[in-house]
């Protein structure tokens, strides 16, 4: 068996779940490979979390909180009212009133940049051109 | 009191039933939830939810199941319910919250290693692993290996509980095994485990 192979039936060979032929060969494998045996053995570690992590003892105080959860129920319902209230419409509202609030933002500063800007560009390129023609016309210019 | 004799009593509003209910069944319910959302403040929360829902639909339960298949139901749509929620509102939640989380699951994690004092930093990190590769699962695969795992229920009473034939339930067992392998694999490679 070839390692490929024996990685793909290794989860099953941990839980027993091949048939008696497959499960020797794999076995065999883990054998003469250590690289599989060691992941074999790092899988099964994992997968053993399974057990240590069930709920093994009982909270001696769970029946106490759900009789209190249900003798109040229209505070509950108030609260669930309130937080689907808050989360379904408010917070889209708030975000969208901000992402409005940036994007005009955005556009206000953009036209006053563009605004001052052309007009700072305009002025530096007529004032110079228009003195030197009135100082040095073309024809002098050429004449000389 | 067998099951049968809760249900009637509870049917008659009968508080020493739903006592009775919530104490032969708080396991079966935490457990399921807990295999769910790998936390077990959230899994108890759930799971108290889990029983006030009994207690308000018992009048509609008609007993073509058994009263364990019905529960498990209710806390595997409730804890399903939690997860689309959370993973939802995950982009609404502030920082602040963020941070609150963080330093619960840390008082968690401390409090259990104090606890079991042979809780080692590194069973800590295979479950961090486990149950990220399990929570990647799909939805139905999640819900099937879960119930076969921890409550090690047969693939019959799974069915019984997915409303699905058993073949199904056998072919998703595989095929959430086989992801599974594959994610720790994965894992092994960047040697993260």
């Amino acid at each position: 068996m070839k390692c490929k192979a024996a990685h793909s039936k290794l989860i099953f060979f941990l839980e027993r779940e091949l048939p008696e032929p497959e499960m020797k060969a794999v076995q065999e494998h883990l054998a003469v490979c250590p690289d599989c045996a060691l992941f074999a053995e790092e899988m099964k570690r994992t997968l053993s979390i399974l057990e240590t992590e069930k709920v093994s003892e009982v909270n001696p105080y769970f029946y106490t909180r759900v009789k209190a959860k249900l003798d109040r129920p229209s505070e509950i319902q108030l609260s669930g009212i309130r937080s689907s209230v808050l989360v379904r419409v408010l917070q889209p509202v708030a975000f969208s009133i901000v992402l409005i609030l940036g994007v005009y933002g955005g556009v206000k500063m953009g036209a006053t940049g563009a605004k001052t800007g052309s007009a700072f560009t305009a002025e530096q390129e007529m004032v110079p051109y228009l003195n030197e023609m009135d100082v040095e016309p073309l024809e002098t210019f050429l004449m000389e | 009191m067998s099951d049968q004799e809760i249900i009637e009593q509870l049917k008659q509003g009968s508080e020493a039933a739903f006592r009775k209910l919530v104490e032969s069944h708080q396991k079966l319910v935490v457990n399921t939830c807990f295999g769910m959302v790998h936390n077990r403040e959230d899994a108890e929360d759930i799971a108290q939810d889990v029983f006030i829902e009994v207690y308000r639909s018992i009048q509609q339960f008609r007993a073509d199941s058994k009263l364990s298949t019905w529960l498990y139901r209710i806390a595997v749509n409730r804890s399903l319910n939690h997860i689309r929620d959370n993973k939802k509102h995950k982009w609404f939640q502030s920082f602040e919250k963020d941070e609150e989380a963080k330093s619960r699951q840390l008082f968690q994690v401390e409090s259990s290693a104090a606890d079991n004092p042979g809780y080692e930093m590194e069973n800590k990190q295979r479950a961090a692993i486990l149950y990220g590769a399990i929570n990647s699962l799909p939805e139905n695969q999640k819900v099937a290996f879960t119930l076969n795992k921890y409550e090690d229920l047969s693939y019959q009473e799974i069915s019984e509980v997915m409303e699905m034939s058993v073949s199904s339930v056998e072919s998703l067992l595989f095929r959430a095994k086989k992801n599974l392998q594959k994610k720790l694999y994965q894992c092994y490679k960047k040697k993260c485990m």
